[in-house]
């Protein structure tokens, strides 16, 4: 019976999605696992409330705000990028892919510099649990954005590339980036806003 | 090649019958893992592991009580390490069967067989040791308990370099030698070594060396990847050649 | 003569297999072994007299361990020769040896940092002792490993002319064997099956002598067989291109 279950998971290009079956399996399962940490962070937060909401008042909401922002634009831009490839407009698709990853490397260098304003302000990682969640929540998230700036980059390359420009590999770094944003959402509601 | 049929995986042209020597490797594996679970978990009782934050006294006690169950289920563990090498091997050679060539075969292979040492080995010899004398010094025992459980949860360079290559390897393999969702698979288990990092800086909580993140997810998503790597490298053992 | 990449990791084992028997021998605590019954302060005592030559000794192994690899790379040069279904024994058995070679550079680190300070704490001196033996004598899994893999291999083969005559599968496999109880170093302190005792000791160390030797000396021949085998049908492409 789990042998015919494999035998039925078809590549990419067969099955009726947007994208790539493969890489909808991928996302769906980053967010049952991104689901289990926002919950272990849940449970912890909900035995040391006072101590949460007291270290986060150090991180800047402002911040936050803007890094959320970035990375909505970047997902609409990249969403652009998709519908331009469907019509076929490669070479604007190409242009809409490199802003995104532009946005991913604003939002990653922000992060970093608010990293280090933290760790120099004298909250780290060991600090205390507040600061634990966050800087290993961020950091998870920040691994998936530079794998997510690998597939863009990928995606360029199949852009640029006249024998390759397949949509599904264009639609599933669309997704891909787009799961990279809905985690950021909930990550920035927990880490940030909660209060 | 259209879109609708999938190439049957073929090995070397060689009827599933004749695989004989796959067939012996992929139990071996199987016997391999099954006792592996036996020895740390029943036996040793390092899975789950103790505490990070227990006392001298309880490390000690720890030791004291699992003995006689250490030293038979580790010595065990000395003759049968040798399993990784086949379970490690067996994959290898579905990897050679890919359309990237051989040299992501070559990293597989030396990753996993370095990483034994620090993610498995030293773990043994430092419990076995640390109950090869029965007046040994507390201090000392301590420094063992220590040594094992870094090693055993937070050896992690090897352990992202073998997976890194697997799932870059599967991704780029015209040969569907495994599905490529297997590669997402894989990419999970980065992501779980990633989380294994913080071992080093806490004693309690999520992130500790039996921590409900760093060992416990971690733990469950390893099994979960190791039985369908198994399960596909069955998979193709017992598919026919194609016929051409 | 044909300088060929087998020969040469052949007789670069053997030249670095023959230093490395010399330091085993000038090594104060192999002949004859260390007990492990000796005390923390005898260990260090033990340690601290003999600190020359157990550095000189273990430096020179420090060098020389890993150098037997070449040897094991020509066998699994010749897995492949051999005409089973597919290759895997060969990667397994490329595995096997790389862990090994790991755990010997390990023991012998262990014994060397035992050495570095003679004024440290006896029971830290003797820590290290214990690492070193066990770590050097127990994890035989990697050879079982390695042996079960080669043997298995000779019996499959399916070859006209076999890479390998069969009693070299059998002697593999019986060397595997008699290794196997060197594993209960890890849990005696003394009798036969202790790191110093006729079992784990003497008896592995012969094995493993012997199977080197052997080995050499069977691997040798097959090279030699496998290059006049690629000379003569090298001649009879040429004649046919010829002739």
């Amino acid at each position: 019976m789990r042998r015919r279950l494999l035998a039925m998971v078809p590549s990419g290009e067969d099955l009726d999605v947007p994208g790539s079956i493969n890489m909808w399996l991928f996302v769906v399962g980053e967010l049952f696992i991104f689901a289990f940490y926002f919950f272990v962070f849940m449970m912890y937060r909900t035995h040391a409330t006072a101590d949460f909401v007291g270290s986060q008042r150090h991180l800047n909401l402002a911040v936050g705000a803007g890094n959320t922002v970035i990375l909505l634009t970047s997902s609409y831009l990249v969403a652009l990028a998709v519908q331009a490839a469907r019509e076929g407009s490669h070479d604007r698709a190409r242009r809409l892919v490199r802003w995104t990853v532009a946005l991913g490397v604003v939002f990653m260098t922000i992060k970093l510099g608010e990293w280090a304003y933290e760790v120099r302000h004298g909250y780290t990682f060991p600090s205390d649990d507040f600061f634990m969640f966050y800087f290993a929540l961020t950091g998870v998230h920040l691994f998936h954005v530079l794998m997510g700036l690998g597939i863009l980059g990928l995606v360029l390359h199949e852009l640029r590339t006249p024998a390759l420009q397949r949509q599904f590999v264009v639609e599933a770094a669309g997704t891909y980036w787009h799961m990279v944003d809905v985690v950021w959402i909930v990550l920035f509601a927990l880490l940030y806003v909660l209060r | 090649m259209t879109a609708t049929v999938r190439p049957a995986p073929v090995i070397g042209g060689v009827a599933p019958g004749d695989r004989l020597d796959l067939r012996i490797c992929w139990w071996i594996t199987v016997g391999f893992y099954g006792l592996f679970g036996v020895i740390f978990v029943l036996l040793a009782r390092v899975m789950p592991p103790p505490g990070a934050d227990l006392s001298t006294e309880q490390i000690v006690a720890f030791y004291a009580d699992h003995r006689t169950t250490i030293k038979i289920g580790f010595g065990i563990l000395m003759v049968a390490i040798g399993g990784a090498a086949i379970a490690s091997g067996i994959v290898a050679y579905e990897m050679t069967r890919m359309s990237v060539g051989k040299v992501f075969v070559y990293t597989y292979i030396v990753s996993l067989s370095v990483g034994a040492l620090p993610g498995c080995l030293l773990a043994a010899i430092c419990c076995l040791t640390a109950t090869f004398r029965a007046d040994l010094d507390p201090q000392v025992t301590e420094l063992l308990f220590d040594i094992t459980f870094l090693s055993f949860v937070g050896s992690l360079g090897c352990f992202v370099a073998n997976y890194s290559i697997l799932a870059l390897a599967i991704l780029l393999d015209e040969n569907e030698v495994f599905p490529k969702w297997m590669a997402y698979v894989t990419i999970w288990q980065i992501v779980t070594e990633l989380l294994a990092a913080p071992v080093f800086i806490f004693r309690t909580g999520p992130f500790s060396w039996n921590g409900v993140i760093s060992f416990w997810e971690g733990t469950a998503l390893f099994g979960i990847y190791m039985m369908l790597l198994i399960r596909l490298v069955r998979r193709n053992i017992t598919t026919p050649a194609a016929v051409s | 003569m044909r300088f060929d990449a087998q020969r040469v990791s052949l007789w670069m084992s053997a030249t670095f297999g023959g230093i490395l028997v010399v330091a085993f021998l000038i090594f104060p605590g192999f002949f004859p072994p260390m007990s492990p019954t000796m005390s923390a302060q005898e260990v260090a005592d033990f340690y601290a007299d003999n600190a020359p030559l157990i550095r000189a000794s273990m430096i020179t192994f420090d060098f020389c361990g890993v150098m037997l690899l070449p040897l094991f790379t020509v066998v699994i040069h010749q897995l492949k020769r051999i005409r089973t279904s597919t290759d895997v024994f060969a990667y397994c058995y490329l595995s096997a040896v790389t862990s090994g070679a790991a755990l010997l550079a390990l023991a012998n680190l262990f014994w060397l940092i035992g050495a570095f300070r003679p004024e440290r704490d006896a029971h830290l001196v003797q820590l290290m002792n214990d690492l070193a033996w066990i770590t050097f004598t127990a994890p035989v899994g990697t050879m079982v490993a390695q042996n079960l893999c080669f043997a298995l291999a000779v019996y499959l083969d399916q070859g006209e002319r076999p890479v390998f005559p069969r009693w070299v599968g059998h002697f593999n496999i019986v060397t595997g064997l008699l290794v196997i109880p060197a594993a209960c170093a890890s849990i005696f302190t003394s009798g036969p099956l202790a790191w110093d005792g006729l079992i784990s000791y003497w008896l592995r160390l012969a094995t493993l002598g012997t199977y080197m030797i052997v080995m050499f000396v069977v691997l040798r021949r097959v090279v030699a067989e496998e290059l006049a085998e690629e000379a003569g049908s090298a001649e009879g492409d040429l004649a046919l291109a010829v002739g």
